[in-house]
């Protein structure tokens, strides 16, 4: 598409009356650009937000029109469901197991390239890429496998298969997660080398060694970057899926050992048709995640430095 | 003029917007292959009923070339919930199998067509009054009933023979079934079968034996927590005793014979419905035999003929005259019934079940010989389970897996159970 308008820059200097067209014209050429975000958003984002949000006040069960019962969904979740509060439990520890893991092994597999001095690149690549296909259904199925009766974690160990006992399944959904440390570590190593070098220079000449250098500089020096991880990791874990869908075949078992808050939402949704109830489970999943959340930014002041804070 | 093309410009992109958006969620059963209609047929069962089922379809369409059948099939649970998300989305198949389970909630909810609409080109009058009653809801007919089936205890031949156990008996009681399996483990090693305590099916055999019901007429439930915690009870020591499967390899049965412990060489026997039982053959080259379900001490048959499943047409096919005529080859047609043999169990066109019977062959066979064998025995099938009980079969599945790891015991499990099956039927 080639035009021919004159640069509205230009125009600005003739007349004072064309002004206010000209920005009315950019905000609709603005609008314009902006529409295919605003449509998305608001067909596939705001309203079926907006819908579900009506749907957990109702007894919709996905075949006939919902009817309005109040909050009887919310005071069933909390009140007669044990089985949702088994979920709940069996997030919480799937959260506290799978998120600090995850973090430590991104940071220490990022220090590790950060010194490293040749094909660098390449080790950066192989690293990140278990993120690109752990989100996949077929990397969990292979998963499922490896930790199966006569699996090859079976055959090394001796140990039997671990997706079929409760003590052990969660831990295996929590390893595929921790297996996905490619983002948080490209993000750590981004800000390991945004710390000074002359910072390191000076704790040596002080004769701090590496351990004490790690402690007192890069720590410091990383903790936005530590708390960025923190949230967004967090944050995504409580919304865990597709892992344990695949490591469980569909089921949560054993005797609901995976069935995390998501699978549990997903059966009540579209294994037992109560949406409503679903639908409800979904906004309080949001409600406690902002929780959390506020909780994570509230926390952080006392261990987050930012440089530009200066000396404290 | 800059301001003509603008806005030219403006319609554009907003159309193309539009496109890109409106491409996310196309229309459904108007697909158009080369001219063809295009149906999607789907059904749950085992590669030995995929394998029929693909030469009857590849039939059906050389004798309609305007039609094309897309086919897929999986294990009963994984279809369970696909038909489900997909029925809701408005996305259900043009012609889709169904279990009794589901008949209920499909019809009320919309999601079936009326049949009688397409009765110049769907045929039932060949089918029995009674059978073909269980296809509706409310006097309207919105599935056909595909075949007829019973439970069975499918075991190991080879086995069992060798280990000098005596074999199964017309008449066996649950106190025979459970000294069997006990005897199995102590001549063979394995435990003599699966644990049936998460199979809804098989406490339902159990509960008839004694007379009672999982349901009552009015839909509620039928049986007290005491019945389960004795059910769960019996079940649970058999698998403390190793006499039937642990909890490991219970845990993983999905209604798929593969992952039985029967398929996978860990148990000597079974308890499943009778024409998928064709599946075990293709693990078990040395053969299987069907005996039937044991029965209550005092000999009362706690088994049923059912309707083994059902099919059903979109209420929004776009090609509603083709689907019916897929349904009704499958069910009226000679050949297809040639192909499709017992399947899915015993064909429920009458003439054709008198003209295919002495036809049968193989495990075919063997599934009418043992329909047969049962004939005029055993007591009226219950109505149609309430539209909960799609739910519940997983509930039950769930609960007992606690009692099978040992996390609960049988009287916890089955009081959870009965709570949560009374919230279940209430909504």
């Amino acid at each position: 598409m080639t035009t021919t308008a004159i640069p509205t820059g230009e125009k600005r200097a003739t007349a004072p009356t064309t002004k206010r067209r000209t920005k009315r014209e950019r905000q609709g050429a603005a609008w314009v650009f902006l529409s295919p975000w605003v449509l998305g958003a608001s067909v596939l984002t705001l309203l079926p937000m907006a819908v579900s949000l009506y749907l957990s006040f109702t007894d919709y069960n996905l075949f006939d029109p919902p009817h309005w019962v109040g909050l009887r969904n919310y005071t069933q979740m909390f009140t007669e469901d044990p089985r949702y509060w088994r979920s709940v439990t069996t997030t919480l520890m799937y959260v506290v197991i799978a998120v600090p893991l995850q973090l430590a092994l991104a940071l220490v597999v990022a220090l590790a390239l950060k010194s490293m001095k040749r094909g660098k690149a390449f080790y950066r690549s192989a690293f990140y890429a278990p993120s690109l296909l752990g989100a996949s259904m077929s990397i969990a199925l292979v998963w499922r496998a490896v930790f199966n009766d006569g699996g090859t974690v079976d055959n090394l160990f001796g140990t039997g298969g671990w997706v079929n006992r409760p003590g052990w399944a969660l831990l295996a959904v929590a390893l595929l997660t921790v297996w996905q440390f490619g983002a948080p570590m490209v993000i750590f190593l981004a800000g390991l080398q945004q710390i000074p070098a002359e910072l390191y220079e000076a704790a040596a000449v002080d004769g701090a060694g590496t351990w004490r250098q790690f402690l007192s500089v890069t720590v410091p020096m990383l903790s936005p970057v530590l708390f960025f991880n923190l949230v967004l990791q967090t944050i995504q874990a409580f919304q865990v899926f597709t892992p344990a869908f695949a490591v469980s075949a569909g089921k949560g078992g054993p005797a609901d050992s995976t069935l995390v808050y998501t699978m549990y939402l997903y059966d009540r949704g579209f294994v037992a048709s109560h949406m409503g109830y679903a639908s409800a489970m979904a906004w309080v999943l949001l409600l406690v995640i902002g929780v959390v959340t506020a909780v994570l930014f509230r926390t952080s002041r006392s261990w987050v430095f930012y440089a530009s804070e200066g000396d404290r | 003029m800059p301001g003509h093309r603008t806005k030219g410009f403006c319609a554009s992109a907003v159309a193309l917007a539009l496109c890109v958006l409106a491409a996310g969620c196309g229309g459904s059963g108007e697909s158009v292959g080369g001219g063809k209609a295009v149906l999607r047929y789907t059904w749950w069962g085992n590669p030995d009923r995929a394998e029929r089922t693909e030469q009857a379809v590849a039939l059906f369409e050389k004798q309609h070339p305007n039609v094309q059948v897309q086919t897929s099939f999986s294990g009963y649970d994984a279809y369970k919930q696909k038909l489900a998300v997909q029925a809701t989305g408005g996305d259900a198949p043009d012609v889709m199998q169904l279990d009794y389970r589901q008949i209920d909630q499909y019809a009320s909810g919309g999601v079936l067509l009326d049949l009688a609409k397409q009765k110049a080109v769907l045929r039932t009058s060949e089918i029995d009054s009674g059978l073909l009653a269980t296809g509706r809801v409310d006097g309207t007919q919105y599935a056909i009933p595909q075949g007829r089936g019973t439970e069975t205890v499918v075991y190991d031949v080879k086995t069992w023979k060798a280990s000098g156990v005596p074999l199964p008996a017309q008449g066996w009681t649950w106190n025979d079934w459970a000294q069997a399996v006990r005897a199995l483990k102590k001549k063979t090693g394995e435990p003599g079968a699966t644990d049936p305590g998460q199979s809804e099916d098989a406490f339902e055999v159990w509960l008839r034996g004694q007379g009672k019901a999982l349901y009552t007429k009015e839909g509620g439930l039928g049986f007290t927590a005491a019945d389960l915690t004795r059910w769960w009870t019996f079940t649970d020591r058999l698998r403390r005793e190793g006499a039937v499967s642990p909890a490991e390899q219970t845990t993983q049965l999905d209604g798929s014979v593969e992952n039985t412990p029967l398929g996978r060489g860990k148990a000597v026997s079974d308890t499943n419905w009778d024409a998928p039982s064709s599946g075990y053959l293709a693990i078990i080259p040395t053969g299987i035999a069907l005996a039937p379900m044991p029965s209550g001490s005092d000999g009362t048959p706690g088994q049923y003929f059912k309707p083994s499943m059902f099919l059903g047409v979109s209420a929004h096919t776009g090609h509603a005259e083709a689907a019916a005529q897929l349904v009704d080859f499958l069910l009226n047609d000679q050949d297809a019934a040639k192909i499709l043999g017992a399947t899915r169990g015993i064909p429920v066109n009458e003439t054709i079940r008198r003209e295919t019977a002495p036809l049968l062959k193989d495990f075919d066979k063997t599934v009418a010989d043992y329909q047969a064998s049962l004939e005029g025995t055993l007591k009226d099938p219950p109505q149609a389970p309430p539209s909960g009980d799609n739910a519940l079969q997983t509930t039950f599945q769930r609960d007992y897996d606690q009692v099978s790891y040992e996390r609960m015991t049988p009287r916890e499990a089955a009081e959870n159970y009965v709570t949560e099956a009374k919230a279940e039927l209430r909504s």
